[in-house]
Formats: structure tokens, sequence, C-alpha cells
């Protein structure tokens, strides 16, 4: 062991102390939004009651519910609802151009973890297993556990790319998908793994995060802009002129995004970060939920 | 008109376009600015019409501030002054009279002015001093006469220009040039052409020649002052102001009026419409502002209305009209006094001027007395001889203290079917008499006298006296007061005196009887008078050297000049106010002056220099330049912006703020307040005192207040503090009016204010006390007392017997009681609602309540634990005192509980 206990003890500490704000807002944003364990609406092996029915010949005698059936003559069954759990995988982008955000907006990032691990708790909750595509926890798991490892994970600092690629899939076939990402970087970094994952037999959201200023390109003057990691960079005299260029562009992209998750049966959200948080939660687990 | 001291550095311009040329080819700095969408961007073009150069308006900016630098190094003056044209000497001629005096200082700037822009030889001089005594005007460098400048005043009196002129003429001198600064009045034409024959002229006028103001005069009851202007112009209102001494002395202005002239008029009238006790006061009317010598008319009993008391014997029978002795009196006093008769009594109590006793032989000895007390302390009393005390002076023995001579017994007669001898006429009145000057008509005849015992001071007693040297009239001092008696009757049994224009002339002389108006020439004639006090040429009264005496003759008819200055004549009892102008001294617009005068205005304007402004300029355009290629570049954000514009619009802002935060923090909370000293040692002392007291009160009361604040007593709003701790310092300065309003509206409305005079001794003694009496004097401070034992201070929270502070010997000042009430055999201090506006005490309260932040005490009380449990009945007491402030008497009303209570039960 290299590390000394002191060592491991500050770095626990740097650690936890990101994690309870993370975690907390994702609480707090789960909060809003919970509607309890969702159901499957049938029939089947959950613990809740779903409906009485006549016993018909078959039946185990076991599962007649006395206390129903003496009420009359006939024989009832107390069926339970079904509750299959099913696995939904977020990735969130973890590139530096996610850590952008003008004024009194939040980063993308943050947003975008926020997003995630409030579904992931609202899902937990509603017994579904979720991972977290990439990263250490990228194992399904359910339970106030699984959201820690989400959240460490989350918060970890490593070398990241300026532009985020979407992850292939690996291994496990079906289940959900969601990609949080505010999809800036190259085409290639982006559609194949979508493909990839769609052919995978999965389906999902793509929830498109964007700062204000990125939509609105409130810039003039003469400016060198850059990316956040600097490795690109691009000098305009007049930044103002380029707007409505810049606005297409941004456009294009989004259609793109749009009709892929359209054509694929997936579901596309474009997200402000000037806006609250909860509309984004509850399209996002609506969009988990209702389906299938 | 603007002048440049080193117009070189004007050069400095022709660089502008240059500079133009290069700013124009600079394009501003780019930023940078981190944006992950460059990637959308990367291949873009820039549009074509992208700026490539400095904004027009920027560049516009940069030379415009470049230019304002280069313009105030150039050093720029307004007004610079030129040098005055012409060779050869210069004579600097003053009217320097009493209509300079308003615009005085004007006058002497541009003297200086004049003095500064030449360097020809120049003499100064004032017409209305004496020319000079050597056949020379001492014409000298303009340097050496600029030191005196400053040091001249106007003369009460007109310049003498004939004068002048007559000694130029006398004294030819050689060649000169005039500037002649005139006060646009009067005749200036023997004057201008002799000047004119030295060398050119020029004149300086413009400014508006002064008003003047003639005696005031009573018409019925309202005092009329009439204004005059020497020329027409556009209507005009003009104040005046009745000035006179309050009732303990000092003088301040009694009334105001106003004077308005019509577009074109020259004459007109201020009418001061006052009560007859205020008028009577009046020492003084003076135009309110531009005043002068001319602009001020004394007034002297003229104009005072005098009370005169008129005594009627209680046993004093009906009789026929013309023979009342008072009936003559009458007739000559009313028009000019005010009579009032009546009993001793009604008449001792409105305190007359002057009391007169007609053919009154003696008084009861109670009476007596009290004449005599009040003649003592100045009223004359004026006695006529008759039947009743010729008959009363044979069994007088000692002499009547109400009499000025012994009287011998019966009098006598001149005339009548019974004597041999003739009727007397009088004596001229001598010289050292009050009658002075006043002309005894050969028909005034003395029938009948009473004769004064011969003695050897009677002949200083006589003010006059008939043909055969038995007085007529006599007088003595009695105190302040004196005592006159005439040796006839008032009416006409005796004499034909009371019938006469003399009786009348008598009766004003011996200041019974106001005249009105200005001292009549008459008046004034026949008497040597003593100049008293005089005014000046801005009209102020100064005292003057009463050694030379001036004729009547002179004071009534002459000019005013520098050996008859306006002011205060006197001479024996009487004196007279001698104004400067009379109605056929009134000034006239100024005529005369000859062709080939140069006239010129007083618009005397100081050079300013202007490199302060431009400089400033230069800098505010650069710091906008800096603004602006921000805002170019992009790097000032919508949210600085908003921000910039705010500073530049509301800079003034953030003081009322500060201020209505301190309003505020008193108004939501409760927050004790001390009032700033200057002594910033005192001050600390009651800052941590008052955070202790608040510290305690939270601790232990429901009064929770903040951290106490400073009140700087001039300044500062004291209206929403309950309660304010006033150390007292003998450094602090006494209390402007307005604060002493302010301070005295608070206690009105229920303030409480604590002084603390720290000494543990109050009274006389202390400096301290001193102190405090200096800084209350004007306060609305009630009668004080020391505490009682039952005051509700002593209950309202703890029960307390002794008030310490850091000292515990001193007693507690409170409002007195005003009245003392018991119920049901207890004492019961029924107040006006009970709350005494101030607590004096001199035990340094605040050291004793001061805490450090950490809740330490911080100066030391007492010794050991005796000294602990001072400070803590130090602290009772504070917390029993903001109980008080905060309640009121309400512990007070605790009395009633047990009565109540029996009352709700049944």
């Amino acid at each position: 062991m290299s590390q000394t206990p002191q060592s491991l003890r500050a770095e626990a500490d740097a650690l936890s102390g990101a994690l309870p704000p993370l975690l907390a807002d994702a609480e707090r944003l789960a909060a809003n939004v919970a509607m309890g364990a969702h159901g499957r609406r049938r029939a089947g092996s959950g613990e809740s009651f779903w409906q009485y029915r006549h016993a018909m010949p078959g039946d185990n005698l076991a599962s007649i519910d006395w206390r129903r059936s003496a009420q009359g003559d006939a024989l009832f069954i107390r069926e339970r609802e079904w509750e299959a759990s099913q696995t939904v995988g977020f990735w969130v982008d973890p590139s530096k151009a996610m850590a952008y955000h003008s004024a009194k907006n939040p980063p993308k990032g943050d947003r975008a973890k926020v997003l995630a691990l409030a579904c992931a708790s609202l899902l937990s909750r509603a017994g579904e297993r979720v991972s977290l595509l990439d990263t250490p926890a990228a194992r399904p798991g359910f339970g106030q556990g699984k959201l820690q490892q989400m959240a460490v994970a989350l918060a970890a600092k490593e070398p990241r790319p300026d532009y985020g690629a979407l992850p292939m899939p690996k291994g496990v076939r079906g289940g959900h998908r969601v990609f949080i990402s505010d999809f800036m970087g190259d085409e290639a970094d982006i559609f194949p793994a979508l493909h990839a994952h769609a052919e995978a037999g999965n389906d999902g959201a793509l929830v498109h995060v964007l700062d204000p200023s990125e939509e609105a390109f409130p810039f003039d003057g003469r400016i060198i802009f850059e990316s956040m990691g600097g490795l690109i960079d691009f000098e305009t005299r007049r930044a103002k002129a380029l707007r409505d260029a810049y606005q297409a562009r941004l456009e294009a992209r989004a259609d793109q995004l749009k009709s892929w998750a359209h054509r694929a049966g997936w579901h596309y959200l474009r997200h402000n970060t000037g806006t609250a948080p909860q509309a984004a939660l509850l399209w996002l687990f609506n969009v988990l939920g209702v389906d299938r | 008109m603007i002048g440049f001291l080193s117009p070189v550095v004007l050069l400095g311009l022709l660089a502008l376009p240059l500079l133009w040329w290069l700013l124009r080819a600079v394009p501003p700095a780019p930023s940078r600015r981190r944006f992950p969408g460059v990637r959308l961007l990367l291949g873009l073009k820039d549009p074509e019409s992208t700026p490539d150069h400095t904004p027009w308006w920027l560049l516009l900016l940069r030379l415009s501030a470049l230019a304002a630098a280069i313009i105030a190094f150039a050093e720029p003056v307004l007004n610079p002054r030129g040098q005055l044209a012409g060779e050869g000497r210069l004579l600097v001629l003053m009217d320097g009279g009493w209509a300079s005096a308003p615009d005085w200082r004007a006058r002497l700037a541009r003297v200086e002015d004049i003095l500064a822009s030449t360097k020809r030889p120049v003499a100064l001089h004032l017409l209305t001093d004496q020319p000079p005594a050597e056949a020379d005007l001492g014409f000298t460098a303009a340097q050496d006469l600029s030191p005196i400048i400053s040091a001249l005043t106007p003369a009460p009196y007109a310049p003498d220009r004939a004068g002048f002129a007559a000694w130029l003429g006398n004294n030819p001198q050689p060649d000169f040039d005039t500037i002649w600064l005139s006060d646009g009045m009067n005749d200036a034409a023997p004057l201008a052409s002799a000047l004119q024959a030295q060398g050119s002229l020029t004149v300086v006028t413009g400014l508006e020649p002064a008003l003047s103001l003639l005696p005031a005069r009573l018409e019925g009851e309202i005092l009329v002052t009439p204004v005059h202007r020497v020329a027409g112009g556009p209507a005009r209102r003009v104040p005046l102001l009745a000035i006179g001494p309050a009732p303990d002395g000092v003088e301040q202005v009694l009334w105001r009026s106003e004077a308005s002239f019509a577009a074109g008029e020259t004459d007109t009238t201020a009418a001061f419409d006052m009560p007859f006790e205020l008028r009577n006061r009046i020492k003084r009317i003076a135009l309110a502002e531009g005043t002068s010598a001319g602009g001020v008319v004394l007034a002297d009993s003229g104009l005072i209305r005098r009370k005169v008391a008129l005594y009627t014997p209680r046993d004093s029978q009906e009789g026929p009209q013309l023979v009342d002795p008072l009936f003559y009196l009458k007739k000559a006093l009313e028009p000019s006094s005010q009579v009032i008769r009546g009993t001793l009594d009604e008449l001792l109590l409105a305190v007359p001027d002057v009391m007169i006793l007609a053919d009154v032989a003696e008084l009861p000895s109670e009476e007596a007395t009290r004449v005599q007390a009040w003649v003592e302390a100045g009223g004359t009393l004026l006695r006529f001889a008759g039947p009743r005390l010729a008959a009363a002076s044979s069994g007088i023995g000692a002499q009547d203290p109400l009499l000025p001579v012994r009287l011998r017994a019966g009098g006598r007669q001149l005339g009548g079917a019974m004597t041999w001898a003739t009727p007397k006429t009088l004596r001229p009145f001598p010289d050292e008499s009050p009658f002075a000057g006043l002309l005894p008509p050969a028909e005034v005849e003395i029938s009948a006298q009473v004769l004064a015992q011969p003695g050897p001071d009677l002949s200083g007693k006589v003010m006059a006296a008939l043909e055969d040297g038995t007085p007529l009239v006599s007088a003595a001092r009695l105190g302040e007061g004196r005592i006159v008696l005439f040796h006839v009757t008032a009416n006409a049994e005796w004499s034909n005196l009371p019938l006469s224009q003399l009786f009348v002339d008598m009766l004003t002389r011996l200041s019974v009887s106001a005249r009105g108006g200005a001292a009549a020439a008459e008046e004034l004639a026949g008497q040597n008078w003593l100049n008293v006090r005089a005014l000046d040429g801005f009209g102020t009264l100064t005292d003057a050297d009463p050694s030379v005496a001036v004729p009547g003759e002179v004071l009534a008819t002459g000019p005013r000049d520098a050996a008859t200055p306006p002011g205060y004549y006197q001479s024996f009892e009487r004196e007279v106010a001698v104004n400067l102008l009379r109605a056929e001294t009134l000034p006239v617009p100024l005529f005369g002056l000859p062709a080939g005068v140069a006239f010129e205005g007083f618009e005397n304007q100081p050079e300013t220099p202007l490199k302060p402004p431009f400089l400033l300029a230069a800098l505010l355009l650069l710091s906008l330049d800096i603004l602006a290629s921000l805002f170019i570049s992009g790097r000032l954000s919508g949210g600085v912006q908003v921000a910039l514009v705010l500073l530049l619009v509301g800079g003034g802002e953030p003081g009322v703020a500060q201020e209505d935060a301190r309003a505020l923090l008193a108004a939501n909370n409760t927050v004790l307040a001390y009032v700033l000293t200057g002594d910033s040692r005192i001050d600390e002392i009651s800052r941590t005192g008052l955070f202790g007291l608040s510290r305690t009160l939270t601790q232990r009361t429901s009064i929770e207040p903040l951290d106490p604040i400073s009140i700087d007593i001039e300044r500062d709003d004291i209206s929403l503090i309950p309660f304010l701790y006033w150390p007292v310092s003998d450094q602090q300065p006494p209390l402007s009016p307005a604060a002493v309003n302010k301070v005295n509206t608070y206690f009105r409305n229920g303030g409480l204010i604590l002084f603390d005079t720290r000494d543990a001794q109050l009274g006389a003694g202390s400096i301290n006390g001193n102190a405090l009496q200096r800084l209350t004097a004007q306060l609305e401070i009630p009668p004080l007392a020391p505490i009682e034992p039952d005051h509700v201070l002593t209950r309202s929270f703890y029960l307390l017997e002794v008030f310490p502070g850091r000292w515990e010997k001193g007693t507690l000042w409170v409002e007195a009681p005003s009245r003392l009430t018991t119920i049901e055999g207890a004492p019961f201090r029924n107040l006006n609602d009970g709350v005494t506006p101030v607590v004096i005490g001199a035990n340094d309260f605040a050291s004793a309540w001061a805490l450090s932040p950490q809740g330490r005490p911080l100066y030391p009380v007492g010794q050991g634990l005796r000294g602990e449990r001072q400070r803590e009945l130090a602290n009772r007491f504070g917390v029993n005192l903001l109980m008080y402030v905060m309640t009121g008497n309400y512990k007070s009303d605790q009395v009633h509980v047990p009565a109540l209570l029996e009352r709700l039960g049944q």
C-alpha cells in the first residue's frame, strides 16, 4: 500500500465532499418527480396486489385467497402485479466541453450528472437496475449503494478529452440506454456508436444538453474562440456576423440527432441549462417508464 | 476671453492628423474566449463588411482626449489680465462715500485690477478724504499701493468733489490721466472738468446706485420710512429691517417690512405697522441688503411714544373742565404720547415713563415710598405747583424727597388786585439748561408761583427762571430718575404758560412728549452737541470720540462731513439721532459730466485658469476610451455594462442609501445609541458600554437590542431611537439651533436622554458640569430633582435603591415630580404620563456596563467582590432604565393592581 492512511482519508474526504451535493441534488430533483415504484400494470410475480380473479381449474390451491372467497360462493385467486426489473444504462459525457457554462448558468456537465443520478434514483426506487456505462459503475444494480457508486464514478476526475465520444455497446443486449451529452463532438464519435446500440436491441433516449450562450451565440467583436481544452481555436473579427451560420450548424446537428432518434425508435430531448431540470427529468422518466 | 500662457504647446495639435492615421490602422486587440461551440464555427468565413479598423467615434474620442491634454498644458486662462492702455501718470479716484459702501468689495477689486494691470505711476485718492496737505498727489509704483487697498473703508458722508476740484485748481499738477470710480450720484461737473484739464478721464460707473432712507415718521400708529433711489428703474421690492434691543438687551430684528418701487418711481415708503411696545424699542431702521450709512436711519426718542401717567388724587372733585389742572397737560400730551390716568396703584402697575402730579401736596407715605422707588428705577416725575402744594409746604420741615427743592411756605402772588408787583416774564434760558435755545415769548407771564428755599445747591437745580431770578422750573436727580417741578400750575390759573407753544416745547425738551420725525432744526439750535456714537460708511454704529462739541445749527443744516458724521449726539439729558440724509439732501443721478469722458463698466471678472478642467476632461475621455475599447473588443458583458451605466447615472445614491439603511435599522429593530462627543476615547467607552448593556438586556429581558449605533447630534436623525446615552465632555461644541430644535422635538415625542457627566459629582464646580450646563442651556429640560425613592426607575425591573456606575456617589437627577398623591396610604406618583425626558447622572455608567466582544468587563469598577456587586447594580440600573424607556410609567400603574383585582372579583 503506497497510500498512507492520511492521504487515503484526504482523498476520501475530497471524494465524498463532492459526492453529497451531487447526490443530494439528484435526490431532491427525484423527490419532485417521484411517483413511487411504478408497476408494470399487469399481473405478475411482484409483491403488490394487482387484482382478484375467479379461480380456474388448474390453479394452485395455495394461491386461493380464502378471505376474499369467504365473502361469497366463488373462489378467488389473488393476483400480484408483475414487477420485472429492467436495466437502464446511463452515459454522461465526461468531456471538458461539458464543463462550459455561461454567466449564472450551471455547467452542462453538472446538469447532465444531476439528471442522470436523479433518474437513476427514481428508477432504482422503482426496482429497476441502473448502471453507468463506460465507468467502474457499469455493472447494473440498484439501491443506495449503487447510486453511491455511480456518484463516485461521476465525480471522478480523470484526464478527459475535449469532446466526448459515445461508448460502444458491450456484452449485455437489450435494456435501455440514456445518453446525456452536448453532442458537439465529431459525427464519427457519435453516430456509429448510436447505430451499434440500436442494433444491440437497446432503446433509449438522447438528452442534448446545451448552454443558453451556445444556443444564442451572444458574442461580438474580435474574438479568438478556443475549445475547452484549447486544442481547437478559431478567430473572427466580428463574431456577431457568424451567429446565423453558427446557429444553422447547431440546428443541423440537433435535427440530425432528432431524426436519427425518430428512425431508431429512440427519444430525443433538447435541454437548456438555463431552464429548470424537473421538466427534463419528468420527460426522461416517462420515456423510460411508459415504454413497453 | 481666453488666453494661453504657453501658446507654443498648442503646436502639438498639428500632430493630431498623424495620430488619426496611426490609430486608424491599428485594429482593436482580440479577446480569447473558451467556447465548446467552436467546433461548429470551424470553416466559417467572416463576412465582407467586417470593420478592420477602429470605429470613427472611438478615434474621435481619443483625439479629443489628446487635444484636451495639449490644450491643458498650454495653460489657458479665462479673462486674461490685459495691460492698461496709455502712458504717464495715472490717478485712481474713488468717491468713497456712503453710496459706495454696498458694493465696496467690487470697487476695491476693480482698483486692485487696475493696479495689477499697469506699470504706470499711480496715485490713489478717496474724495471723502481731505485733499493732500502737500501740493502733490504722491504718484508711486502700483505695487506699493496694493497693500493699503484692503484697509480702505467708505466714509459715512458724501464725497467732497468740489473741494478736490478746488484743490486741483490751487495746486497745479503735471498732467495725469484719471480713472474715477463713481458712485453714480450728484454733480460731477466741476471735478470732471478739472480732471479733464489734466488728461484723459475715465469714469467707472454701472453698479446700481445705493438706496437711501430718510428718517422715519409716525403716521398715526404706523411708522413710515421713506425710501429713495436716485434713478427710476424697473419695479423693485426692497426689504427693510427695524432693529432694536430684545428684552434681554441684545439687539435683534424686531420687525420686517418692504418698500416697493413701481417702475420708474424714485421715492416710496415702507410702513412698519407694529405693536406700540415693540416700536418703542426700535433703535434703527436699515435696508436688509446693501446697507450703507445712507441706508440706515437712526431712531431716537422721537419715535418713542412715551407712556405718561396723569395722577388724579382720589378726592378730586368734579370741577369745570378748563380749571382742571390736568386739562392742558392732556391737550399737550395726547397727540404724541400714550396718556393713562388712574389711581396710583394702577399707574405704577403700568410702568409709565413719566408720571405727572399736578398740584398734589403730599402722597400717603406708603405710596410715596413706591413712587420714590419707581423714580429711582429711572422714572421721570413731573410735578406742578398749585394752591394745595403752596399751602402744604408751610408745614414742611424736612425736604420732601419727591420735590427737587425745598419750598417756602405760601408762595407768592405777582400781580392781581391785592399786590403791587406785576406779573413776571421769563428770563432767557441759560445755556446749560435743557431749554436752551427756546425763545420765551414775551406774552408769557407768571402771576403766581411757589418759591424755593434759597440754598447753596439751588442754582444748580434751576432749569428756568423768572426775570427776577426766582425759579420757574427746578429739577433734581433721584437715583436713575429725576424729579422736575414747575413752580406754577398746570392750568392757566397762575400763569399763561400752559397756553403757549413754549409749554409744549418745554415738555418735549424734558423728553416727556414725542415729536415724531427727525429732530427739528430749532430743537438742535442753540446747544452744543457731542457725538457719542457714529455710523461708519457701512451703516454700523461705532463708539465715537465725544471730544468736540458741534453747534446745533451746524448739525441741523450743514452737510455731514468728517466732523459731523451721522450718529447719536448728546447734550445734557437729551440724545438725538442725527441722520445722514434729509429730504433736501437726497442724492440725484450723476450729472454734469462734460463731453470726452470715457466710460467703463464694473464688469470685473477675475482671471480663471482653465488648466484643471481641461486636464480633467482629458482624463475623463481617456477612461471613457478604456470602456469603449473594452466594449468594442466584446470584453464588457451585459451585466458590467448595466452596472457601469448605473454607476454613471446614479453615482450619488449610496450616501442616501446608507442614511436609509440606518433609519431602517433603527426602525425595524431596537438599537441603543450614543452621542459622539468628538473624543474618540469617550466614544469608545460609550460604544462598548452600550454594547455591554445591549448584551445584558438580551440575556435578562425581552429587550433584545442590536449593536449600538453612534449619533452625530448635528447631522443624524434621532427620531427613531428610543434612548440616547450622552456622555458630557467639555470638548463638545455647543449645539446649533437646528440640533437644539431636533433634541427638543425628541424630548416632546417621548425620547429619553441619559446625560452622564462621568465625574461622580454634579453641580457648578466641575468642568463637565459646566459643559453640561452649556450644552443643555437651550434645551427644554423640565425642572429636575434628585430621584425619589419611589420613582418608577427604582422598580421597573429590579428593585433598586442606588444607581451606581463606575462611581457610586453621584446623585441621579430626573424630572421633578409635579405632585404627589396618596392612594390608600401609599404614596403614588402621578406624573404627566410620568416619563422624564432626561436622566442626569455622574457615575460614568458606560464604563461599568462596558463589555468586550467576548463578554468580559473592560473597565475596573470598585474593588474585589464589592466592585463586582457594584457592577451588577450598575447593570441592573441599565436594565431598569431601558425598561423605563420602553414601558414608561407602566410599572407605576402596577400600584393599582390589587385594587383592580379586588374590583374584578366583585
